[in-house]
């Protein structure tokens, strides 16, 4: 057949590759020295210990991740599902980190067990939030993603809050294959057989869900009864495979892709190919990184390899994401407007002045409550106003940036945190760290700036594609997002300083602010700021798309290029002030809105009044509630901001 | 029956009784009030008894690095990243002790008392030539006499344990730190354990270079590569971690472990001074004593 053979090339391909990296690893594998005796017997061991277990257990894992991404895909009907983008592999994570450090009764209880609870659990709050949508695929999958950056910020903190006893979670968290002996293969192979058994009996069922819901019913499939147990049948495989190894990115979506490009067509056929793709995939990588390591050591984790592959596979598969129509998250016709916006605007300053004298005298101390007043106020005045201050300007330009992306793209729910322009300064800043080792703040900032700005660069192309919705865009980010922390991720691996400097970043300490933070922040927030107001007009138009503004006579392309490279500027200076995950530039823009801002320039300045706002209390709350230990303020403005997104996507059927 | 040499009750009582000889002066007549981030410095300072009135992580010092013993009044300023100022100004140091791992703070601290900075991990620098420097320094500034004694103390302690260790069987050491079942950390002669090894004629079975901050996690399978070893295996480790580890084939199979070459010691905070240094050579005298008379 003609159309069939150009199909198994690439899958032969694959397979030759794999062969022959490894024949490659096995000719060159490091050899023990010393007494040959001795040594011709650990190099046995380790050939049949080491080696071979973990070639074993490359196939297994990518077998079971490939299956339970096809189930997953299948089930939500949405072709990136995967234990990465639906919370699985996070809340695993975060149990262990939980269990391993702060829970010491816990340490009895295996990390097994550990990871399939935090698996169970973050699958289960994503479910409970897509449950009134009758389990929608789009809320789902936004929803998984969601729950995964909150449990990835508190992971963080936790880690950080451990300090070095925390290397076996950097470790997990990036998914090692490494084995030395067969109990990993024993315990995972009975489970991928058992998966493929259920699969294959869920097969007819699963056919019936490829049709839509209400044809699915008057076949008389029981629609929640089937799905919900393929979802555990697919979190249970997921749950398994990141408790042996940890963490491996993507896989679940590479390997139906893979399996589809290698020409399978049918259901049946895509649960056949998908765990042989996973597989050939996981094993081929574990293979490379093995060669190209010096010794006996690996490149770079395994799973933090895949996880390269997930932000382009994201964006290759974002055409085929089907069934944005049941949510939208544009902006309610019927929202109100204020009568006196301008009064309004007074009194959002007025309460943020209240705020900030709050914030700068009321903390706990060792003896309890106290008001800081007079000689104790000027004491630690050098102490809380930088913080402040960069807490401050930092929210506010992130009000500023959101509110700037917002307009650009015509989106609602695009912001610098969203669109992955704050991950793409956290890129920036891991080239600028490998390129000068000990960067000075000031080269710092630019890499992340270079990284913000093709970040954004990025997104808005894809924005201008016509028919991209609102979700869409936002799963755009979310791959520019996860493309760029694997990048940041295989760094951390590697646990020298550089990692620190990261965690450090990610988790968004605004504790050692000092005066060059202060006086960035506040310096930037003017410069950046100010000409916005003079750029009205662009504000307006833009959002009415690329067609109608050039008929009124606005130049798009330079336009949208001077307003991109401020929001990038203002969120890389953001980022490094308080890390990259607040969702503050999300927020305050629609606060801004919600309250009843609509004309632009009240809605830029109410967006810039409410993000200082929000940050200011994020980080006063972030030094009070475990006083005198703090959190980082970036992934507590996270804490507060991703629930907040839930909400908005979530709350979005009462207008619909 | 374990393979690994596991520190008793009384053993460990036995090693705690060699640090109390060490005659650790009390801090009763209160000198400087001094504070620091650092935990090298910390250890430092409570081993010859200054008057600590804040430091970092002090829940997690009592668990990693165990001795010297924290008095209760000492102020907690939080996670060595993002140590609490508030609090620090609160406990009204009138010095303050910081090394170069948290010299951004600085700026920020000497709004409250004069800083002084003893590096003790420098790239290419012996940290433990550092250690007696900065314990010296530190000693003669808050004029604590028990200082100087640590130092001459200390060294006279590792000249002995060398003509001891030279009657031994004259195996390279491995010092590591597991980080689960598969990883593990590696110390190497630029770390404080790698020099500790060095002042007692020890040999460092790890010769590659390490960086000086942290090192990056190797695989368990590479403990193959040094098969002559004595492996040293250094708490804090997650307790299932090792229950893993000693079960499996591959631990089994390793020459060290079936010529009952393993050695279990207490926890030491790896990134210490001179009382870490103590702690991992009486550990090491003990451990290897106590295997030569069964």
């Amino acid at each position: 057949m003609r159309t069939g053979l150009p199909h198994l090339l690439p899958a032969a391909a694959l397979g030759i590759a794999c062969i022959v990296s490894f024949t490659l690893l096995l000719a060159f594998r490091p050899h023990v020295p010393g007494e040959p005796g001795t040594a011709a017997v650990l190099d046995a061991i380790l050939l049949w210990n080491s080696l071979l277990p973990r070639a074993a257990i490359a196939l297994i894992a990518g077998a079971a991740l490939g299956l339970a991404g096809a189930l997953l895909q299948r089930v939500l009907r949405n072709p990136i599902a995967d234990a990465s983008t639906l919370g699985i592999a996070s809340g695993a994570e975060l149990a262990q980190t939980l269990g391993l450090g702060f829970l010491p009764l816990l340490t009895g209880i295996s990390r097994e067990l550990l990871a399939f609870a935090g698996g169970f659990t973050a699958v289960a709050i994503v479910l409970a939030l897509s449950w009134r949508r009758g389990l929608d695929p789009v809320t789902v999958a936004i929803s998984g993603m969601i729950v995964s950056l909150i449990a990835a910020s508190l992971s963080v903190t936790l880690v950080l809050a451990r300090g070095e006893y925390a290397m076996s979670i950097h470790i997990w968290g990036a998914g090692a294959l490494n084995q030395q002996d067969w109990s990993g293969v024993i315990s995972l192979a009975p489970r991928l057989a058992a998966g493929i058994l259920a699969a294959a009996l869920l097969l007819r069922p699963l056919n019936v869900l490829a049709l839509d819901d209400s044809s699915a019913r008057s076949l008389g499939v029981a629609l929640h009864g089937v799905r919900f147990s393929i979802l555990v049948l697919a979190v249970w495989l997921s749950a398994s495979v990141t408790a042996t190894v940890g963490i491996i990115g993507f896989l679940g979506l590479a390997a139906p892709t893979m399996a589809r490009f290698c020409g399978a067509r049918t259901t049946g056929q895509v649960m056949m190919a998908a765990p042989l793709a996973g597989a050939a995939v996981l094993f081929l990588a574990d293979c490379l990184t093995q060669l190209l390591g010096p010794g006996f050591s690996d490149l770079v984790p395994t799973g933090a390899a895949t996880a390269l592959l997930g932000g382009p596979l994201l964006l290759l598969l974002l055409p085929r994401v089907h069934g944005f129509s049941a949510v939208t998250a544009t902006a309610d016709a019927a929202l109100r407007q204020l009568r006196k916006p301008a009064a309004a605007l007074s009194l959002l300053a007025a309460a943020l002045a209240i705020i900030f004298a709050l914030v700068l005298t009321l903390s706990p101390t060792d003896k309890g409550w106290s008001v800081a007043l007079g000689p104790l106020f000027s004491e630690l005045l050098p102490f809380r106003l930088p913080r402040i201050l960069a807490a401050g300007g930092a929210g506010a330009m992130l009000g500023a940036a959101g509110f700037i992306m917002q307009r650009v793209t015509g989106n609602p729910i695009a912001s610098p945190e969203v669109l992955g322009v704050s991950s793409g300064g956290g890129a920036g800043l891991t080239v600028a760290l490998f390129l000068f080792g000990f960067p000075s703040p000031a080269i710092m900032l630019l890499g992340m700036a270079l990284g913000s700005l093709a970040a954004f660069l990025v997104m808005i192309a894809i924005a201008g594609r016509s028919g991209f919705s609102a979700e869409r865009l936002l799963l755009a980010g979310i791959a520019i997002s996860a493309f760029c922390m694997a990048i940041v991720s295989m760094v951390l691996a590697q646990g020298d300083m550089r990692s620190y400097i990261l965690l450090t970043w990610m988790s968004g300490s605004t504790n050692r602010a000092g005066a060059f933070e202060a006086w960035t922040a506040m310096i930037t927030l003017v410069v950046l700021t100010a000409p916005l107001f003079l750029m009205i007009r662009w504000l307006t138009i833009l959002p009415l798309g690329t067609g109608v503004s050039r008929s009124i006579g606005l130049r798009v392309l330079p336009s949208r290029l001077v307003l991109a490279v401020l929001a990038a500027l203002m969120t890389a200076i953001s980022s490094f002030l308080v890390g990259p995950l607040s969702l503050a530039g999300l927020i305050a823009p629609h606060l801004a809105r919600l309250i009843g801002f609509q004309k632009p320039h009240h809605q830029l300045a109410a967006a810039i009044l409410i993000g200082a706002g929000v940050l200011v209390m994020a980080d006063w709350l972030s030094r009070v509630v475990i006083y005198p230990y703090q959190v980082p303020v970036g992934l507590f403005a996270a804490l507060i901001g991703g629930p907040y997104l839930l909400w908005l996507l979530g709350g979005k059927e009462r207008s619909a | 029956m374990s393979r690994v040499q596991q520190f008793t009750r009384r053993t460990v009582l036995s090693a705690a009784a060699v640090l109390a000889a060490a005659r650790v002066p009390r801090a009763q007549e209160a000198g400087p009030r001094v504070a620091t981030l650092d935990w090298a410095l910390l250890e430092t300072l409570l081993a010859i008894g200054a008057n600590v009135v804040a430091a970092t992580e002090l829940r997690q010092f009592r668990q990693v690095a165990i001795k010297p013993d924290v008095p209760e009044g000492v102020a907690d300023l939080g996670l060595r990243g993002t140590p609490n100022f508030e609090v620090l100004r609160f406990a009204r140091p009138d010095l303050i002790l910081n090394s170069n791992f948290y010299a951004w703070a600085d700026p920020l601290m000497s709004r409250i008392a004069p800083v002084e900075s003893h590096p003790i991990y420098k790239p290419g620098e012996s940290p433990y030539l550092l250690a007696e420097q900065a314990t010296l320094a530190i000693g003669e500034r808050l004029q604590r006499p028990a200082a100087g004694r640590m130092v001459e103390e200390l060294a006279a302690r590792l000249d002995r344990y060398k003509n001891l260790f030279a009657r031994g069987d004259g195996r390279p050491v491995l010092p590591i730190n597991l980080g689960d079942a598969r990883h593990y950390r590696v110390f190497g002669s630029d770390s404080m354990f790698g020099e500790v090894l060095k002042r007692v004629g020890l040999a460092n079975a790890w010769t590659g270079a390490t960086s000086y901050s942290a090192m990056a996690p190797m695989g368990i399978e590479t403990l193959a590569s040094m098969p002559d070893a004595w492996i040293v295996l250094i708490p804090p480790h997650p307790q299932d971690a090792f229950e893993a580890l000693a079960e499996s084939a591959f631990w089994k199979a390793l020459p060290a472990v079936r010529e009952n070459r393993v050695l279990a010691v207490g926890s030491i905070n790896p990134y210490g001074a001179l009382p870490a240094a103590s702690r991992f050579a009486d550990f090491l005298a003990e451990g290897f004593s106590r295997v030569r008379n069964g």
